[in-house]
């Protein structure tokens, strides 16, 4: 435990390196919820979010979740330095296990998730609080904490899992670029997931669309915040068991990635 | 007794064969050098020795632990400073050494005692709190090489240690290698700087195209190349035929050159010993001697000896 501990610190250390950095970033996130949100709750047709309020106060949970998701996968880019100039042949030379090197950094990068994402998910049940008076109970925080952190941790194994398969970094970013539009586009971040399902028994959207969206861990996250927010969409235990299996997953990939991949 | 001992130890890459079936019995306590020219498989050799990357044929076994089937037990007795310093995200030599510490285990007190005392051994401690990234190339190796010397592992592994590094500072990281080894660390020393190999090794083991040459103490290296040593006589006389003759006849002289009529280069085996003999006969003989200048082969030599090849000439093919 104690060595997990340590990469622990030196994954933060790593982090906070790049704290203004960081601080812009929020900045930037939490402006984007205003702007973004005041634009989209004009264009976006009422029926879309009138069960929200308004498309703003749906919109806060999903940009919480992708602030998340970025925050977290931003280990990945880090391990694939590492792995190019060959730092990664010195951590590998510690005295750690290769589960505990493997776990240590998954961890790291999902509750790095989890610091980021902190003040975004202060701010949305804020916003929320002043604009519909609703609080969520103290149960209803532990499963959206638990829920979101499932997802960093899983995010942060899917990432480090492409960081490890790859020593090109434009390979990596091109990756990361087509994991990120699928995943924040196919999800319910941006519309509610029964509008998309109804898109796609009209005909309109792709069924393997659809289906991406269903089982997407964003979309998971972002309905069990609203769930507990608004009580929409109903909360349902599946959200967690896909969220936990997409942590365990990727995280068991990773282990593997360290345990394989790196070691040649 | 072995402290490590390689079996048929061999890594591909793709179609490249980096080491080569390799058989190797590092004792412990000992210096053991690691030469070859760049590429020849040294640092491959070590990073499977350190459990980073994997064999793809044979094994290890580093104090009886088999690197493949106990990879954690073996890496927890090792500690490598690399060729290329590893410094990571941190900004500071004092931080680098502090978290190098504490993942090896080192309680609080002692791990500030042991950072203390490297940074300032190796002239780093007025720029402890700087960036790192402001040093030089051979500042910061000396905090590379300062993680082993906080850790002293039971073998410390250092490679191509004092490269970047002005000779003040190569005297200083040699001592402290020395010093490490007399506290009870087995030392692995990999370089391609022969007098370094030569100056502080108790045994070198020279490797070529992922390959072992040969493996010896520096001193019977030298001595195992026939007519290695030279001595180069320059007599007051002119040297008569007959005597050129009697002096071939002195055990393990080789040959001898008139290289003027009264200059005299003598190729011969252990000339330390025959030295004596060689003086005295020119006594015998009536023949004064003006000068007289004695060389031993050289690690190059050695390695010469055994590829036709200077260790540059093996580093461009």
């Amino acid at each position: 435990m104690n060595r997990i501990k340590h990469l622990l610190e030196y994954d933060f250390r790593n982090f906070f390196r790049y704290k203004w950095w960081i601080a812009g970033m929020i900045s930037m996130n939490l402006a984007d919820l205003i702007i973004m949100a005041v634009v989209y709750t004009n264009m976006v047709s009422q029926e879309v979010s009138q069960k929200y309020l308004n498309y703003f106060l749906f919109f806060s949970p999903g940009i919480t979740i992708t602030a998340l998701f970025a925050a977290a996968f931003m280990i990945g880019r880090e391990i694939n330095r590492e792995l190019r100039r060959e730092i990664s042949h010195y951590l590998l030379s510690l005295p750690f296990s290769r589960w505990e090197l493997a776990f240590g950094r998954v961890l790291s990068g999902g509750l790095r998730g989890m610091v980021y994402m902190a003040p975004l998910l202060i701010t949305t049940i804020f916003i929320t609080w002043v604009f519909t008076g609703n609080i969520p109970s103290v149960l209803g925080i532990l499963i959206i904490l638990t829920t979101l952190f499932l997802v960093s941790v899983g995010t942060s194994g899917l990432s480090i899992t492409m960081s490890l398969s790859t020593r090109s970094f434009e390979k990596f970013v091109t990756a990361r670029g087509v994991v990120y539009y699928i995943l924040f586009f196919c999800s319910s971040v941006f519309y509610p997931l029964d509008f998309i399902q109804q898109l796609g028994r009209e005909g309109t959207l792709p069924q393997f669309l659809v289906l991406i969206a269903e089982m997407n861990p964003l979309s998971s996250g972002a309905d069990t915040t609203r769930a507990f927010l608004f009580g929409h969409p109903a909360y349902s235990p599946f959200m967690l068991l896909n969220v936990a299996l997409f942590a365990l997953i990727f995280v068991l990939t990773a282990s593997f990635a360290y345990l394989k991949i790196l070691q040649g | 007794m072995a402290i490590i001992q390689t079996v048929d130890l061999t890594k591909k890459f793709g179609n490249f064969t980096a080491v080569d079936h390799l058989n190797l019995s590092i004792e412990e306590g000992e210096i053991f050098g690691l030469l070859g020219p760049n590429g020849a498989g040294k640092t491959t050799t070590l990073l499977m020795l350190v459990t980073v990357i994997k064999p793809t044929k044979g094994t290890a076994y580093v104090d009886g632990y088999d690197i493949t089937r106990e990879p954690d037990k073996a890496r927890r007795l090792i500690g490598m400073a690399f060729q290329d310093p590893k410094l990571m995200w941190v900004v500071t030599p004092w931080d680098v050494l502090n978290w190098h510490a504490k993942v090896c285990g080192l309680s609080s007190l002692e791990r500030k005692k042991r950072v203390k005392w490297a940074l300032t051994e190796l002239g780093l401690w007025e720029n402890r709190h700087k960036s790192v990234h402001t040093f030089s190339g051979g500042m910061r190796k000396r905090v590379e090489i300062a993680k082993i010397l906080i850790q002293r592992p039971k073998i410390a592994i250092v490679d191509e240690p004092t490269t970047q590094i002005d000779i003040v500072g190569k005297h200083r990281i040699w001592n402290m290698i020395r010093t490490l080894r007399d506290e009870g660390s087995t030392i692995i020393l990999a370089t391609n700087e022969l007098y370094e190999a030569d100056l502080l090794s108790d045994r070198v083991a020279i490797m070529h195209k992922g390959k072992l040459l040969v493996c010896d103490s520096p001193k019977k290296l030298k001595d195992s190349i026939v007519g290695g040593d030279l001595i180069e006589v320059i007599l007051e006389k002119e040297a008569p035929k007959t005597l050129i003759e009697e002096l071939e006849k002195i055990d393990k002289i080789v040959e001898v050159l008139v290289l003027k009529p009264n200059h005299l280069r003598i190729y011969l085996n252990r000339a330390e010993e025959i030295l004596p003999q060689i003086t005295e006969f020119f006594i015998k003989t009536h023949l004064p001697i003006q000068s007289i200048r004695m060389s031993e082969p050289s690690l190059d030599d050695v390695f010469a000896h055994y590829t036709g090849l200077t260790i540059e000439e093996a580093e461009k093919r």
